[in-house]
């Protein structure tokens, strides 16, 4: 009897399993035949979860840089003199998406109600934020528009840009169940993943070009006059159509205009369709996913069933985090902490006021050396925050919140640990919207405090308890405060697969696909920039995290069989590494593995080559490595990457 | 069915020399701390042990000492986590050692005939103990030649040892580089050029042949075209392995274990096992 | 042979669990999953149904420590020590195809060249009461590969449900003598037959992925073992696995695990052996990343060679597959067992 439910919290996908618990060790793992997302099915990582669960790497009790191992009481003290002591400008907050819904919100009640300062975020804010704005802007919800559960309903299913096999393979199969049960898969990509292989039609195109060949569809279908004119900014929307090179579109993306009308065609004239796109640190930019929403409108594939346009969080909670309002400008469920109206709200709630001013990421501080920065509170994160090194150094202070020993945890002054999250109650949004509830199953392995319970003992070190008895508390609490969680209790979650919200008091059950009351274009920002290669940079370099190293990094580190099998490049490729197609490799005249030089022309690294079909001659793809030689190349072209998947930089590639 | 063997915990040995060979390549001179063991050990020729670096895990390596009257060592590169461990260990250290396990060479079938040894770069570490098992026997043998190869001087492994074996009467050493150097002034050329060097005998021969798989793929094709039969050429192979006693199956190939089965097979098996070598 | 009251199998299983560790399927309360692990004679539930999971790990934890040490690298000193489970384990109500698998690993870990010891211990003070399925499972096919729906031999105890009472049949010493303490009352030839019956009408019952493939899974047996299999069937199955290893880790007769040293907070290090999967691709990649078996396609031939060739067979004296059907429902693809076997049987026709 020792099989007990929740939720899988490698990646934003939330599939239900069961872990096998005994004492407070876990002993293995087992899918749920029952759960709505995953069907009985798990992935590699989650095959293997009670690695990481078991792993003899914690944080066991609290630290304090000059006087070693402390009561928390002691940490405490030391982080709340720390803190005080410091305007609310020069102290920020790194939230982790990977941490529940109630931590993060006690987090962020933390930073803006007892410390005041808006400066709190998560790191992995690009990808995920650029969709979550666009869809606000275009309907009004902050979330994927449509449901996991629906996939098999669609008619055509696109997979625009996303190795969605490996990031998030429960998805990907039922992508691959729709295909199989007759949807028209498409995936379009410059790299041929195995969803493209799965796909009935793969659109393979250059690196960087996305977005003309979204725009190409819509303006394919808009000339058709397949599309739906009546949503609101058709006409400027139009007018930006007009810019779209159509006639050089192959010379332009390598995309056929058969192609582009076919997808034009199929789209327009199913009954229901879905695409789905990476999302966090290495998603798309905001006027790319403009152009994937701005194409589903046109289609007039919006709040119907078996319809959405879907961002996929590859991080477990990560949707959560900006619902929980781990960003410096918003509050929870995407209210803005510049509503004077919602700010008075939470003030009423809180008895206390709140900054008004929107504060800044924790990225943007870090890498900006004359900010104010001076005391910094990172919870549970992993060593991509490590390119900061320097910086981090030199603050007066730093603290750590986590569970797992850490690289960054070096750099702290004060370290606290916190539970895992089998041994706490809590709530995880996953990537359609669903709050799932993981119920605690043992008892914490060390003298440790939940996480909610330990921010709410440094507000009570500050002379302002939150009166947190248990999680559900905080729950009631977000829900009193959060429009779209209004309905959410933990009693309410407690035996169930979770619910999507929006789920209110009257809507209890929550939605499946977002039905907006308005629909609009959103406008691109930015006019095409398109890269160019030259004689002297003549690879087009692609800059992404996606397939080897992300934010589960640090836990995947931890364990034997998913560190093995996704960290495999890191391992073989300990220093980084520079793909190239084979045909390259010959020009330059290097094998797999020897060094190179890569030079483009702000700057330059060294990185071994790794070989690979993958690979288009003529591009070369360097993964998001935090190795300090990549770090410094790659903040200095910061801007370029911060575009995430698409970014691109021309470079020249030497034999060393 | 023969008598079923137990696997047992590791044996624990001190690690008596550490020998620099090559860039990331190590000898350890080993004793086991069980006197009884130690200097008894019993294992033949091409079997292998798995070693364990307390702290970091076990892997599998081949034995290059001759069964009979040579100093117990293991020859290891530093590849990956465990090995890098073993490298940075001490005299002194202690490492644990299961084994041996595998087949080993089948001297007994090939007493009587001309042994050709084809090495490249590492690929001799797992041949050593045949070698100096022939010398020692050498008048069980017809023709005893080896040829070997690697990709710079500075990489010829055991290079102590090929001075002496150039010296042995009757044994026809030959050896070349890829790349040779301003001081090399031997042979120069990938290991199949010296074949067309070098007078092979063909009846009544039998090749050991183990190095890289491209390296391997080219000699087997030179000594088929000769005329020496696919049973008559021997390899050693290596795979992945966590157990060594055939319950784990990394090391599966088709039908076969290499831990139980292998690692020593002729050509004629490793053909029919239908995976990349 | 006895037959026996409802509560009377309740009584066994009382008595069982006064000596044994008790294992057998519940259904979990939350969500209604069947899993076959630790329960009470309270808790047991024969008329659940399949168990999600194997016993497997029962005797093959997913996660066990088998061996302990403590390197002290001052003194130069080194402490080894096995660890071992022999604790009495009592597994009630395990179905044929279970059994069958678990029969299967006895022959792998126990009958080759070396014995595994840390199976052996898990193994060595076990009680089986076997049940037989008077209803197949949509997912079943144990028809095909001869392991069901009655369990034929392994078990100390076999429960057959006639309707109103219970047939209990003995099957080894260990039962008999078990038994003894009872006053059950005999069965009668009469009641086997009964119980003939039900089993051929179970073997009707079955659904159509074991009536279709009922003939086919010895000749697809004998396609596999020679080879004949075009390229592309392979990649075709190959395409359509994301490598998750859910097909080894439910499946009653895989065995391949892996092996690491862990060191713990204390300063020992245990060596942890975890289930492993020949479908991941780092199962076969050596250090330094030369891989044999690099293309997914070839790592696939490997599990269905396993599982449907006669070489391989061998080493279990029967097919590597006992029909349980779990793989179909766990995987991402569409490559379960029976699945392949279609694939397969299509090129024959063709």
């Amino acid at each position: 009897m020792s099989y007990m439910p929740g939720v899988c919290t490698f990646c934003g996908t939330g599939c239900g399993h069961y872990l096998k618990v005994s004492g407070t060790s876990v002993q293995g793992v087992f899918p749920s035949r029952v759960h709505p997302v995953s069907k009985g099915r798990l992935c590699v990582r989650g095959w293997n979860i009670h690695e990481l669960l078991g792993t003899h790497e914690r944080i066991t009790r609290p630290y304090v840089r000059d006087s070693g191992e402390v009561t928390y009481r002691d940490a405490i003290a030391t982080l709340v003199s720390a803190l005080s002591s410091y305007k609310p400008e020069e102290i920020a907050f790194l939230a982790s998406p990977r941490s529940s819904n109630e931590d993060n919100y006690a987090l962020m009640k933390l930073a803006r109600l007892v410390f005041k300062t808006n400066n709190i975020s998560i790191q992995a804010e690009s990808g995920h934020r650029n969709s979550l704005d666009v869809l606000y802007k275009g309907t009004g919800f902050a979330g994927m528009l449509g449901s996991l559960e629906d996939i098999r309903k669609a008619e055509v299913l696109i997979v625009a840009g996303m190795d969605i096999t490996t990031q998030n393979p429960i998805i990907g199969s039922e992508l691959h169940y729709a295909a199989r049960s007759g949807s028209l898969l498409i995936t379009i990509d410059s790299r041929m993943t195995k969803i493209a292989k799965l796909s009935k039609k793969f659109i393979n195109i250059k690196p960087g070009t996305m977005r003309q060949v979204f725009d190409a569809i819509a303006y394919y279908m808009d000339t058709q006059q397949w599309g739906n004119t009546k949503s609101a900014h058709y006409e400027e929307y139009k007018k930006y159509l007009a810019t779209v090179p159509f006639d050089a579109i192959e010379k332009e993306t390598g995309v056929l205009q058969s192609e582009i009308a076919f997808v034009a065609e199929r789209l327009a004239k199913a009954k229901s369709a879905a695409v789905f796109f990476t999302s966090g640190i290495s998603g798309l930019s905001h006027d790319t996913v403009a152009s994937i929403f701005n194409l589903f409108v046109l289609a007039d594939k919006i709040g119907k069933e078996g319809c959405g346009v879907n961002p996929i969080a590859g991080i477990n909670n990560l949707q959560g985090s900006f619902d929980m309002g781990c960003a410096p400008d918003l509050l929870t469920g995407f209210q803005s902490i510049d509503d004077a109206v919602v700010r008075k709200k939470f003030e009423k709630k809180w008895k206390d006021q709140l900054p008004a001013s929107k504060g800044k990421t924790v990225e943007e501080l870090l890498s900006n050396n004359s900010s104010p920065l001076k005391a910094l509170v990172i919870v549970d994160h992993d060593d991509g925050i490590v390119r900061f090194s320097e910086r981090l150094k030199s603050l007066p202070f730093v603290a750590y919140i986590g569970s797992f020993t850490n690289k960054v945890a070096v750099y702290a002054h004060v370290v606290l640990p916190v539970t895992t999250y089998i041994e706490t109650d809590g709530t995880f949004t996953n990537a359609e919207r669903r709050v799932q509830l993981s119920s605690q199953k043992c008892n914490p392995a060390f003298d440790v405090l939940p996480m909610w319970k330990l921010i709410d003992a440094i507000a009570e070190a500050m002379g302002k308890p939150f009166n947190y008895e248990h999680a559900s508390d905080v729950m009631d609490e977000i829900a009193s405060l959060t429009p779209a969680y209004e309905g959410i209790s933990h009693k309410l979650l407690s035996k169930k697969h979770g619910v999507q919200w929006p789920c209110t008091k009257d809507n209890p059950g929550g939605t499946k696909y977002c039905v907006p009351h308005n629909v609009a274009f959103v406008l691109p920002q930015k006019p095409y920039a398109a890269v160019q290669v030259t004689q002297e940079y003549p690879y087009l370099l692609m800059v992404g995290k996606a397939q080897h190293y992300w934010h589960q990094n640090n836990i995947m580190h931890k364990t034997f069989i998913p560190l093995r099998e996704y960290n495999a490049t890191l391992l073989l490729y300990p220093d980084g590494y520079v793909a190239i197609a084979p045909e390259d490799a010959k020009k330059i005249g290097v094998r797999d593995r020897w060094p190179v030089k890569v030079v483009a022309q702000k700057a330059e690294m060294k990185a071994m080559v790794m070989i690979s079909d993958d690979v288009a001659p003529g591009t070369a793809y360097v993964p998001y490595f935090i190795r300090e030689g990549i770090a410094s190349f790659l903040l200095a072209y910061s801007d370029i990457v911060s575009q995430g998947e698409e970014a691109t930089i021309p470079v020249r590639i030497e034999k060393v | 069915m023969s008598e079923q063997k137990i696997v047992t915990v590791p044996e624990i040995a001190t690690i008596e020399e550490i020998k620099d060979e090559i860039v990331d390549v190590k000898t350890f001179y080993l004793r086991f701390d069980n006197k009884e063991i130690d200097g008894n050990f019993k294992f033949k020729s091409g079997q292998f042990i798995m070693c364990t670096v307390f702290g970091a895990g076990e892997f599998a390596v081949s034995l290059p000492p001759s069964p009979e009257n040579d100093r117990f060592h293991i020859t290891v590169r530093r590849i990956g986590k465990v090995t890098n461990a073993l490298h940075d260990l001490e005299v002194g250290d202690k490492v644990g050692i299961r084994g041996p396990f595998g087949n080993g060479f089948p001297f007994e079938e090939i007493k009587g005939k001309n042994v050709i040894y084809v090495a490249g770069g590492i690929g001799l570490i797992p041949l050593r103990s045949s070698i100096v098992h022939v010398l020692q026997h050498r008048q069980d043998f017809g023709r005893i030649l080896l040829m070997y190869g690697s990709r710079s001087p500075q990489d010829l492994m055991y290079q102590y040892m090929l001075e002496e074996w150039q010296k042995i009467e009757g044994f026809e050493t030959f050896i070349t580089v890829d790349n040779g150097t301003p001081e090399w002034k031997g042979n120069v050329g990938i290991i199949t050029t010296l074949f067309d060097k070098v007078e092979i005998p063909v009846d009544n021969t039998v090749a050991f042949v183990c190095g890289p798989p491209v390296m391997f793929n080219a000699v087997i094709k030179e000594l088929m075209q000769r005329g020496i039969k696919d049973d008559m050429i021997i390899s050693t192979l290596e795979r992945h392995m966590k157990c060594g006693v055939g319950k784990c199956q990394h090391c599966a190939i088709g039908r076969t274990l290499v831990c139980t089965d292998g690692p020593v097979y002729t050509y004629r098996q490793i053909k029919t096992l239908g995976e990349q070598i | 042979m006895y037959l026996i009251t409802k509560n009377d199998v309740k009584k066994i299983a009382k008595a069982l669990e006064e000596k044994y560790t008790l294992y057998g399927p519940y259904l979990d309360a939350d969500f209604g999953q069947c899993f076959f692990d630790k329960v009470t004679s309270d808790t047991v539930n024969l008329n659940a149904p399949i168990p999600a999971n194997p016993p497997k790990h029962v005797v093959f934890p997913h996660l066990e420590t088998i061996m302990q040490y403590k390197y002290d690298k001052n003194a130069r000193k080194a402490d080894i020590a096995m660890v071992f489970d022999d604790t009495p384990k009592a597994l009630f109500g395990l179905r044929s195809c279970d059994l069958t698998g678990l029969q299967c690993i006895d022959r792998f870990f126990l009958g080759q060249e070396f014995v595994d010891e840390v199976y052996r211990h898990h193994r060595s003070r076990m009680f089986i009461v076997a049940n037989t399925c008077v209803v197949p499972f949509k997912q079943c096919f144990c028809v095909c590969t001869d392991s069901g729906p009655a369990a034929q031999e392994g078990y100390d105890l076999n429960l057959t449900d006639l309707g109103d009472s219970y047939l209990l049949e003995v099957g080894s010493p260990k039962g008999k003598a078990f038994i003894e303490s009872f006053t059950f009352a005999p069965a009668t030839q009469e009641h086997l037959k009964q119980k003939q019956k039900i089993v051929e009408k179970s073997i009707t019952m079955f659904d159509d992925i074991a009536t279709e493939s009922k003939a086919w899974v010895s000749r697809v047996m004998n396609r596999v073992t020679t080879g004949f299999i075009k390229e592309e069937i392979w990649e075709y199955i190959g395409n359509q696995c994301i490598e998750c290893g859910a097909c080894s880790y439910v499946c009653p007769t895989c065995t391949c695990f892996n092996i690491n040293d862990a060191n713990t907070m204390s300063g020992d290090t245990v060596r942890l052996r975890t289930w492993d999967s020949c479908s991941y691709e780092g199962y076969s990649r050596m250090a330094g990343g030369h891989n044999p078996r690099k293309p997914i396609e070839d790592r696939r031939n490997k599990r269905f060679f396993c599982k449907l060739s006669y070489s391989q067979s061998k080493k279990y004296l029967r097919p590597g597959c006992v029909g349980c059907g779990r793989c179909a429902w766990v995987c991402p693809g569409d490559i379960g067992l029976p699945n392949v076997v279609t694939y397969i049987r299509r090129e024959i026709h063709e």
